[in-house]
């Protein structure tokens, strides 16, 4: 036996990185600042505010060469950095909840426009009832605007994730505005040990800046942008339906360009994100929860204990939101035979988690009935703990020979 | 092309003293006899006075009748020149020119015509009454007709509607180094943005939200200064998306003072969504969500309730960079402030709120644009002025006389409906915004 395997250098290995201790919203700060933007706007809101004060403090200390605007607010932060993509910027905000909402205008136009705008979400709940605490209900309300969303679960991820998100923006398969979704709380403020990548690896891994090629208003370039389309007849119509289409080809095309991404980052930087989905001890598994976030850290300790308790029972983790990933699901979930699926937020019309709905499709393309079940938990900023994991195990048992049940099950509820 | 100088008359001041004629007289032929006088002052049909003299035609009969060439049209001064040694003394021109400006001078026995005196037309000052103003009618055509249109022909505005003339005028002065943002609203839809793969701008434009014009035009200007490019920001917006629902980040760019020209066309309503009432619609006008009707709970109903918001008054207590009003009625004051606003947007943000009758939302007669757009200046109802920081507010054209508000508002269909209670309202309401511009212009002098 020897290590020495291990211990040999490989030929890509990258230059040491630096080790920090930081919280998630610093790390999303820091991971902009590596990307180069030439511009970010800001307006502060609960939990991101952290976010925007780093990335100014960082511009303020020469540490990061970008225009800074402080905006009036969110719906004009997104304007700002649709003018300047328009002119050829990399462009970068971040926001959340009530301010995501304010933003909604022109964030439904960015991803028409095809501008590869990058924007934290430091997820909060929905207002009303009033809360200013953490949960997924901002972001699930927007996942069918055409935005590419990732979900991250730890600081780390965050920080990589954020840089990773230009690169894919900007790749002209996919030019489409791009989401990091950090918990709020858990995440924005959780902090933990980071390794900083350097900036010059990081230069080579973003390559050269082609923001605007498509979509320009530029007097070398003159065009008009985003000119009437529509109407009842002539070419109108054919007009509108080739813009949705090509939107719908680089939300398809993102997927694999994610893969891509995700790889080369592990390939430079020696770490590794599950692209997509992440399966999380599946050999062998008779059934499956599902998670997203930052949840997933005390779900798969509870995945363990019930491992080592004999338990048949694996996990799914979905990083990429939008576009959903149908196919990678469904290899994941084609090896069990019951599901139960947490959410961080509510789906108002099927009275289950949103992710539950769109597990629900999945499930009905694998062409055989898997029971599955839908939790909502971590509501307003609620501890999702590994006692809560183990209720949601035992309930997805029961799926494997009883009935499963209609409603979702609160998992907060009774704490 | 160069100027194109004339002597303009006013009849309404002239007594007919013949004052001007001695002066023309003593200037031309050292005589004092007003007969020879190339300025003449005539008695009218109405118990007034005409003028004739020679207009310095833009396409004069005379230099087109003379078979001797003894005429030409001085295309740099604007000036016909008579020229003693070809003329032939047929008096061909006299009978050409229909406005008795060219004329038989019996003491010489020549032909005699105005030539403006290089410049120092000796009748102007010799006027005691100031009927007589030696003008330059053509100024700004003679200055951008040259420079080109960056709009194509085609725009398809109402009839009768000043905006096309504002946009033709305004893009052509600011310059093909610019981004044009015309949020919706009467700018694009007449094309300007286009449709389905057309477009009627020959610049980079587009359409903004009707909310986010000033933030992305914000958003352009500050990438093009990162990379040390010089590209003019302009908006030509209307007065719905920039008072009302526009109204915060139009304020937030004024706050952060932005390097941007942001032009409104006031026509006091959503117009080209079929007139519906905006902040800046007056009090009592017609529009489609304030209609006339007898009302419910005893209480008719008779156009809008409530005052305009003075969005430009609001701007300048933005401190910007330069702020000013204007009207097509009055293209020199417009072209000068427009001058200012371009040369302030480049260095930091300037307002300028051009006033756009609409022929179509406010009921007048499409051949009365200018009509109505003068009359609201003359009655005070729109003032115009300009402010910067250092000089404060100014009024360029201050009307010390004006006449009664009715006189504006009898000429347009938005407001026949008016009770006296109504006018008498409007009425007080242009006294007290007089007052306060006024008090403003005292105030901010620096």
């Amino acid at each position: 036996m020897t290590t020495a395997i291990l211990e040999t250098p490989s030929q890509t290995k990258p230059a040491k990185q630096k080790v920090i201790l930081c919280e998630g919203n610093e790390a999303a700060a820091l991971g902009v600042a590596l990307a180069r933007p030439d511009m970010v706007a800001v307006y502060p809101i609960t939990p991101q505010s952290s976010l925007v004060e780093h990335v100014a403090k960082l511009i303020a200390d020469g540490r990061m060469d970008a225009d800074i605007v402080d905006a009036e607010g969110e719906h004009s932060v997104l304007s700002v950095l649709q003018g300047g993509a328009l002119a050829g910027a990399r462009t970068y905000t971040a926001t959340c909840g009530p301010g995501l909402a304010f933003m909604f205008e022109p964030y439904f136009r960015t991803s028409g426009m095809r501008l590869p705008i990058v924007m934290s979400i430091v997820t909060r709940d929905g207002i009303t009832p009033q809360s200013v605490w953490g949960g997924h209900q901002d972001a699930m309300t927007v996942r069918e605007v055409g935005w590419v969303q990732v979900y991250c679960e730890t600081v780390q991820e965050v920080l990589d994730t954020t840089i990773m998100a230009f690169k894919i923006a900007e790749h002209h398969d996919v030019m489409l505005p791009v989401n990091i979704c950090l918990d709020g709380n858990y995440l924005s403020y959780g902090t933990s040990r980071v390794e900083l990548p350097n900036q010059e690896d990081v230069d080579a891994f973003m390559g050269a800046k082609d923001v605007n090629w498509h979509v320009a208003l530029d007097p070398l370039r003159p065009m008009a942008v985003d000119p009437l389309t529509g109407g009842s007849g002539g070419k109108g119509p054919a007009t509108f339906v080739r813009y949705r289409k090509g939107q719908c080809r680089g939300m398809q095309n993102s997927l694999r360009v994610i893969e891509e991404v995700h790889a080369e980052w592990a390939q430079r930087f020696g770490r590794s994100f599950a692209p997509l989905v992440e399966e999380y001890r599946m050999d062998g598994a008779d059934y499956a929860i599902m998670t997203l976030g930052s949840m997933t850290g005390a779900a798969k300790d509870a995945i363990d204990e019930a491992r080592e308790a004999g338990k048949k029972v694996g996990l799914i983790k979905i990083k990429t939101f939008s576009p959903f990933p149908v196919e990678a699901l469904m290899k994941a979930l084609d090896k069990v035979q019951a599901v139960g699926v947490v959410d961080r937020s509510v789906g108002f019309r099927w009275n289950c988690g949103p992710m539950y709905q769109e597990t629900m499709g999945v499930l009905y393309r694998l062409g055989r009935h898997v029971p599955s079940m839908s939790f909502i938990g971590g509501l307003a900023g609620a501890d999702i703990t590994v006692g809560h994991f183990h209720r949601v195990i035992e309930a997805t048992e029961k799926l494997l020979s009883s009935p499963a049940p209609i409603e979702p099950v609160w998992l907060n509820e009774k704490d | 092309m160069g100027a194109y100088n004339t002597i303009s008359f006013d009849a309404n001041k002239c007594d007919g003293c013949g004052d001007c004629m001695t002066a023309c007289a003593t200037a031309k032929t050292g005589t004092d006899d007003k007969a020879r006088s190339r300025i003449q002052i005539v008695g009218s049909a109405d118990d007034g006075f005409e003028l004739a003299l020679c207009r310095q035609c833009g396409d004069p009969k005379c230099v087109t009748v003379c078979p001797a060439g003894a005429l030409t049209k001085d295309y740099a001064s604007g000036v016909i020149d008579w020229n003693g040694d070809k003329c032939v003394d047929c008096l061909l021109c006299t009978v050409g020119c229909a406005y008795a400006g060219i004329a038989l001078d019996e003491g010489s026995g020549h032909v005699a015509k105005c030539d403006t005196c290089d410049g120092a037309p000796a009748c102007v000052p010799a006027c005691p009454h100031d009927a007589l103003t030696y003008v330059t009618t053509s100024r700004i055509y003679n200055e951008v007709g040259d420079w080109e249109d960056l709009f194509a022909p085609g725009l398809a505005g109402c009839q009768g509607c000043n905006t096309e003339l504002l946009m033709r005028h305004t893009l052509r002065r600011v310059g093909p180094e610019t981004v044009l943002a015309t949020p919706p609203g009467c700018v694009p839809g007449m094309g300007s943005v286009g449709f389905n793969g057309t477009t009627g701008t020959k610049i980079p434009v587009f359409h903004p939200l009707l909310t986010n014009t000033a933030a992305m035009l914000a958003g352009i200007k500050r990438q093009y200064k990162r990379v040390g490019r010089e590209v003019n920001a302009l908006a030509i917006a209307g007065d719905g998306g920039a008072s009302d629902v526009g109204f915060q980040s139009l304020s937030g760019a004024a706050e952060r003072n932005e390097q941007i020209l942001f032009m409104v066309v006031d026509n006091e309503g959503y117009m080209n969504t079929g007139m519906q009432r905006s902040s800046c619609t007056p009090y009592g006008a017609w529009t489609s969500t304030t209609p006339i009707g007898v009302g419910s709970g005893g209480l008719p109903s008779q156009g809008k309730t409530q005052d305009a918001k003075n969005l430009p008054l609001i701007m300048v207590n933005h401190r910007c960079e330069y702020v000013a009003t204007a009207s097509t009625a009055y293209m020199e004051d417009l072209y000068d402030k427009l001058d200012k606003a371009i040369q302030a947007s480049k260095r930091g943000f300037a307002y300028l709120h051009v006033y756009s009758p609409c022929t179509t939302g406010w009921r007048f007669p499409t051949d009365q644009n200018m009509e109505v757009a003068r009359k609201a200046v003359e009655t005070n109802f729109v003032m115009l002025w300009e402010y910067n920081r250092t000089d404060g507010l100014r009024f360029t054209r201050p009307v010390d006389d004006p006449l009664p508000v009715t006189e504006y508002l009898r000429a347009m269909g938005r407001f026949r409906h008016l009770s006296p209670d109504q006018i008498s309202h409007i009425q007080a309401k242009v006294v007290e915004n007089l007052a306060f511009v006024k008090q403003m212009a005292q105030r901010q002098s620096a």
